[in-house]
Parts: structure tokens; C-alpha cells; sequence
């Protein structure tokens, strides 16, 4: 972090070094609850769609949601602040297009999900499509909603006025965040040629705890044809282990009786 | 320029495809039911079951006994499925075909159907990308490295936002149980392979300008021609209009005063009398138009007269006799089609006819077998060819042969009347019909019959003779 020269004791930059650092935290959650919402939306209309998957999908919305509104006003503040220095600024607007991409993100999923309830009512069992998944999304809505556990008691009220009072928040905020998008580009003027990231090209490959999952998937991939190939490799080195072994029984056999 | 790249695909509404994804569907939802639809079994991955996993063959077995149709037309039905991304398959992904065999497929999650009326988004596919990449660097293939390079370079404002939202989808994927972490990475990788298909396939979401197949063969049928057409260069198209512009400039009664005046404007008509089909003497401007191309003469009959006179002199009268009796073949009613082919192949055609004309061997060959069968334009061929011939020679000689210029001496030259309005007022209350059509249609059959009755055919051998007699 680059020492900034505060003898002076510039109260100004310390103050926006803050927001900066805020309003960083507010757009990572943000972005955090919108990865979560997509992950729950895939679900819907499988076979592990519930009620409870709804109701999941209606906290973490509504978690966005809040955040969002926050981090407008926060960021729409913030810039159209005249006197804040260069490098905030551009911080800012980089704050600024991760919000908005976010936001698009959200935009779809929430379409989608709309869509999808029409067609696909977790009443109806038969209807839900076997996409081979077994779990819910509970731990995915955990981690949104920096809850522990997600064992909260949800009475499940009746599924026909809580679906139709669902959809009518849902087409509401859908159209709220519509407005938001229109008004912030009203609002704030970020010129997107001008923004330059900060980070890789390439992500840092995250090689924790992977190894089985990609070797499910390269399992699931290599399935035909590899296999003979991959038997036969297996066979030769055992055998080769076996003559080895052999080998050394025999030695220490000579050993022993020649000794 | 708004904030959102992320549009709804509205032209989508409107092609047909919708309706018929629509139905498959509904096909879908049948084919999953447990009860009804296709049976499933079990994946046995490593150390996980995954259920919900159906056979090639079981699918189609169970669309051709639903649909009640062979197995050839199920097994196509099934590839279509697969190639929307309704069904994917679990082994050797990137080929979408069903496989009437034990080959393993799955439902796709409804999240990841077509119907979904938004643009397959290239930021998604950006943070696809880097998903991909997160979990083991360099497991991107070649194509979809070039595609990873040119959306870093376009989406460079948003990179870091996507690196960001891999992470965090990435991470929030983990929390979920291992098999539904395969399941969902099999469930992304196939909407993938459909909407952004590997090189040299082709998918069929393929809409818009950049398809990749063109279904409708026919257009290229049709640009092979167009490029096989001969074209002519523009800079010689428009010079043949220039020139027949400021050929046809003065003669046109729109952009020049005809002379003596123009009876609809003036009431007199000296100009329709002037210019009657049987005057003997022509005005100026019309025998000028005679001179402008041999079509113009021989469309004008007053010019054809004249040109008739001319080749009486030159005894090469055949070639514009066949050529008239061509027309009134062309023209004629269906009745007298098959006599007049008959005179015609008698005095023009036959070896040895009284008017042979001189048409080259093959055209010769084509007309005479078509005369078998006559029709209307049996003589077509032949009559453009005796046109050209006039056209090439016989034309200007006679446009520099006497006749012709002694015609020109006694044209007409009229004075432009100048009415005052009160003789105008004059010449529309003495407007006469004019001649009745029943006269001068007699006039022209009196004419025609005399005409028929002097130009008898030219008996060349009776000519030679002649000639034979005074030597």
C-alpha cells in the first residue's frame, strides 16, 4: 500500500481513502450475493426447485437489493463530487462499472427467475425437470446471506398467496432496478473508454481443495476411449511391481540360504 | 450510448423457431416425467452416484412410441434436442448428436434453455472463461483461447468485475456437494458448446448475419450466376444513354415543340395529318428518325416503304419479305399459324424457293425441324438473324444511297403555328373527329392488295433467263 504523504493532515483524502475502502466492500458483497443468486436461479425448475429454494431466492434478492440502493447512493455521491482527487476518481469509476455490470447480472437473473416460476411452480413435482442434482441451494444462500446456518424456521405459508404476492414484489423490484440503471447513467457520467482495470488477465487459479471435483469432471470427460488405454497402462506397471517384488524375494531368498 | 450491453433479444419473438422450441418443450417436461417419461439409471463417477442419467437409445425408443413415427425420424428429433441444449451429453460433449446407442445423456436445467428470450451474453461467457481458467489454468481449447483474448481486449473496462464474479461464482459453486458441483459444471460447459460453438461446427441457435450455415441453397445458386453474368461497365452503359439522349432529345414532345404544333395543346392537327401512314411526303423529323437505327425504320411503315423501294432497286428484297412475314406469323391469330408457316417455308426456306434467303446452315437446320411443329416463334431465331444482316449491310447502304437522300431533299419542313388565344378558342369549337377507323383500315387492305398483286415474287430463274435471253 503506497505511503501516503499525510502531514499535512489532508482530513479530505483520508475521508475518501475510507468511502473508497467502503464502497470496495459494498461491491464486493454485492458481487458476492450476485455469483450466490445465479448459482440458486440455476436450480429453479429442476428437480430440487422447492419452496424453500424460493424463499432462498427471495432473501438473497432482497440482500441485493438493499445493497444495491446503499452502494447508489454511495457511489452516486461520491462522484458527482467535484473536488475529489484524480486517483479516487478513477478508483471510483472502476467501483462504478463493477456496480453496474453487477447490476445488468442481477437484471437477467431476476428476469429469468421470473420467467421460470411462471412455467415452473415447485407445487407441481412431476413437472420439474431431473437435472441429476441432489442437494439444495442451501449452503449457496448461507454464504449470500453471511449466515452460518440456514436453518432459520420458515413456516411454509400456503404456496398460492405467497407465489402471486412473491411475483408481484418480484415484477416490482425488477422494475426498480430497471429505474436505477436508467437513473445512475442519468446521474453520473463515467466514460467507459477512460476505465482501466487493475487486475490480470487471468485469474489466479484457486488449487485448494479442487483436485477431486476436476477429477470427477475429467472422469466424466475421458470416459470412452481412454479407458482400454488406461487399463492397459495400469496392467504393465503392475506387473512390472510384481517382477520387481519377484525379484527381490528371490534375492533375499539366495541370500538367506547361501548366508 | 446507455448502460447496459445486457439487452432481451427481441428479434427472437419473431422468427418461427419460437414457436416450434415452444413445443419441444413441452416434450421435455414429458419426457422427464418418472412415471411416463424415459427411464433413468445412475452415473457411477469415482467415488459419487449421479442420478437422472438417461441412455441414447431409451430416448429414442420413447419418442418414436410417443410420436408414433420410425426410429430414423426419432433419432433426427433426438439430435435436434440435443442441439438446442434441451438434452447434452455426458460423453464426448462437444458433438451434438444423439446416439441411438448406450451413450449417456441429461436434462439440461431450465435456467439454460433456449427460450430464455436474452442474447447469450459475452460477459457471461467472459466469466465463464475465467472460470474455466480458475480451476486449472491452461484447460481453455484453443478456440475458446482466441475468444478469451479478444473479449479481455473488449471488455477490458469490465475485466476486473469478471475476474471478480468468477471468483466469487467459483466459490460460492464450492459450497454445494461435489456431485452438484459436476452436474452444474456439465450444465454450463453444454450451454456453452451450444451458444458459442468449436470451429467448423455449426450450432443451431445460428441466427442472424454472422450463421455460420445458410440453410436456403438457393441463394448461392443465385449469386453463382449473377457472377457468371456478363456485365457491362458503367462508364459504357451511361454513354449509351447520353447517346441516346441527345439522339432522341428533339424528338421527344415533352422536352422539344413538335412541329407544326402539338394538337392536344393547340387543337390543330396538322401534325397527326402530316404524319399519316400512307403520306407521300414524309416531314424532316421523321425521316431523321429513320436514320437513327434500322428498328426505328422498319417500325415506322412509311419508313418501311421507303426501304421497301430501296431494296426493289438492290433485288436483295427477300431478307425484309421473310422478315415481315415472320412478324405476321409472330402477330397472326392461332388459326392461320400453320398455312402461313407453310407458304413461308415454301418461298423462303426450301432449297431452291423462289425468295431462298441466305440464313447460315445451322439456324437453317433449328428452324426447318421446328417448322415440323409450328408455334408462334418457330422463326425466331431465323428473323433475328436476317435482322442483324440488315442491320449490318443493308442499312447503310441505305441510309447513303440515293433514295434516301432524295427523300430527304423533299421532307417537310413545317412552320410552328402561332395561335393567338383567340384562335385557339377558335380551333377547339371546329374540332372535327377526324377520319373514321373503318376508311382507313380499307384504305390500308386496298393498298396491301395492291401492293401484293405488283411485287410479285421475284422468280430468280425466270430472272436469269431473262438475263441468259439478253446476252
Amino acid at each position: 500500500m503506497p505511503l501516503v504523504n499525510n502531514k499535512v493532515g489532508d482530513d479530505c483524502t483520508v475521508g475518501t481513502d475510507k468511502a473508497l475502502a467502503d464502497g470496495k466492500a459494498l461491491v464486493d458483497s454485492l458481487i458476492k450475493v450476485v455469483a450466490c443468486y445465479r448459482h440458486l436461479a440455476s436450480c429453479v425448475g429442476g428437480c430440487t426447485d422447492s419452496l424453500q429454494l424460493r424463499d432462498e431466492l427471495r432473501q438473497t434478492r432482497e440482500k441485493a437489493q438493499k445493497l444495491s440502493v446503499s452502494i447508489c447512493q454511495h457511489l452516486t455521491s461520491h462522484l458527482r463530487d467535484k473536488s475529489l482527487p484524480e486517483e479516487q476518481r478513477k478508483e471510483m469509476e472502476l467501483l462504478w462499472v463493477a456496480f453496474s455490470s453487477s447490476l445488468e447480472l442481477l437484471h437477467i437473473d431476476m428476469c429469468k427467475v421470473f420467467n421460470m416460476g411462471d412455467i415452473f411452480s415447485p407445487a407441481n413435482t412431476a413437472a420439474l425437470v431431473q437435472t441429476g442434482l441432489q442437494g439444495g441451494g442451501s449452503e449457496v444462500a448461507a454464504r449470500a446471506l453471511s449466515l452460518p446456518d440456514l436453518n432459520q424456521a420458515q413456516t411454509p405459508t400456503p404456496a398460492d398467496c405467497l407465489e402471486s404476492q412473491e411475483r408481484n414484489t418480484m415484477e416490482k423490484e425488477i422494475s426498480q432496478i430497471d429505474h436505477m440503471i436508467d437513473d445512475m447513467e442519468m446521474k453520473v457520467n463515467v466514460l467507459r473508454w477512460m476505465v482501466e482495470p487493475h487486475g490480470p488477465q487471468y485469474a489466479d487459479p484457486l488449487s485448494s481443495t479442487d483436485s477431486a471435483s476436476l477429477a470427477l469432471l475429467s472422469v466424466d470427460e475421458e470416459q470412452p476411449g481412454h479407458q482400454p488405454l488406461c487399463q492397459r497402462s495400469h496392467i504393465f506397471v503392475l506387473l512390472l511391481l510384481f517382477a520387481v517384488v519377484l525379484l527381490a524375494a528371490t534375492l533375499s531368498v539366495c541370500v538367506v540360504f547361501f548366508s | 450510448m446507455t448502460i447496459r450491453t445486457a439487452r432481451p433479444d427481441r428479434g427472437r419473438h419473431f422468427r418461427p423457431r419460437m414457436h416450434c422450441i415452444k413445443k419441444l418443450e413441452a416434450m421435455v417436461v414429458e419426457m422427464q416425467d418418472l412415471k411416463s417419461g424415459v427411464k433413468g439409471s445412475e452415473q457411477k463417477l469415482n467415488v459419487t452416484k449421479i442420478p437422472h442419467v438417461i441412455t441414447g437409445q431409451d430416448i429414442i425408443a420413447w419418442i418414436a412410441s410417443k410420436m408414433k413415427t420410425e426410429t430414423e425420424e426419432a433419432h433426427v428429433f433426438g439430435t435436434m434436442l440435443v442441439a438446442y441444449g434441451y438434452i447434452y451429453p455426458l460423453q464426448n460433449h462437444k458433438k451434438l448428436v444423439m446416439c441411438n446407442d448406450t451413450s449417456l445423456y441429461r436434462f439440461q436445467t431450465p435456467y439454460f434453455w433456449p427460450t430464455q428470450n436474452w442474447v447469450a451474453e459475452d460477459s457471461d461467457y467472459a466469466i465463464y472463461l475465467a472460470k474455466r481458467n480458475i480451476r486449472k489454468k491452461g484447460m481453455l481449447e484453443p478456440y475458446e483461447q482466441v475468444h478469451y483474448n479478444h473479449l479481455h481486449e473488449w471488455l477490458n473496462h469490465k475485466w476486473d468485475f469478471i475476474v471478480m464474479q468468477a471468483t466469487e461464482q467459483y466459490k460460492a459453486g464450492k459450497e454445494r456437494m461435489k456431485p452438484d458441483c459436476v452436474v452444474f459444471d456439465c450444465q454450463e460447459r453444454a450451454y456453452w458448446i451450444v451458444n458459442r460453438p468449436p470451429r467448423r461446427t455449426h450450432s443451431a441457435m445460428d441466427c442472424g448475419p454472422e450463421r455460420l450455415i445458410d440453410p436456403s441453397a438457393d441463394e448461392n445458386i443465385f449469386y453463382q450466376q449473377a457472377i457468371m453474368r456478363s456485365k457491362v461497365k458503367s462508364s459504357v452503359s451511361l454513354g449509351a444513354l447520353v447517346k441516346y439522349i441527345t439522339n432522341y432529345k428533339n424528338h421527344d414532345a415533352f422536352l422539344a415543340p413538335c412541329l407544326p404544333s402539338n394538337p392536344w395543346q393547340t387543337d390543330n392537327d396538322a401534325y397527326w395529318t402530316l404524319n399519316m401512314r400512307r403520306v407521300d411526303v414524309p416531314t424532316k423529323m421523321r425521316v431523321e428518325r429513320w436514320s437513327f437505327s434500322l428498328f426505328e425504320l422498319l417500325t415506322d411503315l412509311r419508313g418501311r416503304d421507303d426501304f421497301k423501294i430501296f431494296l426493289k432497286k438492290e433485288f436483295s428484297g427477300e431478307n425484309l419479305a421473310f422478315w415481315e412475314a415472320a412478324e405476321e406469323l409472330k402477330w397472326g391469330t392461332a388459326s392461320s399459324m400453320s398455312t402461313k408457316a407453310e407458304t413461308i417455308f415454301k418461298t423462303f426456306l426450301a432449297p431452291g424457293a423462289p425468295r431462298w434467303i441466305n440464313i447460315d446452315g445451322r439456324t437453317m437446320g433449328l428452324t426447318v425441324k421446328g417448322l415440323d411443329h409450328p408455334h408462334r416463334y418457330v422463326l425466331e431465331a431465323a428473323q433475328t438473324h436476317v435482322f442483324l444482316l440488315m442491320k449490318k449491310d443493308t442499312f447503310f447502304r441505305y441510309l447513303k444511297s440515293p433514295v434516301y437522300k432524295d427523300i430527304q431533299k423533299k421532307a417537310l419542313n413545317p412552320e410552328p403555328h402561332n395561335f393567338s388565344p383567340a384562335q385557339l378558342e377558335q380551333n377547339a369549337l371546329t374540332r372535327s373527329p377526324g377520319i373514321h377507323p373503318i376508311i382507313l383500315w380499307q384504305q390500308e387492305e386496298e393498298e396491301k392488295a395492291k401492293a401484293a398483286a405488283a411485287s410479285a415474287p421475284v422468280d430468280v430463274k425466270a430472272m436469269m433467263s431473262k438475263i441468259d435471253r439478253k446476252k
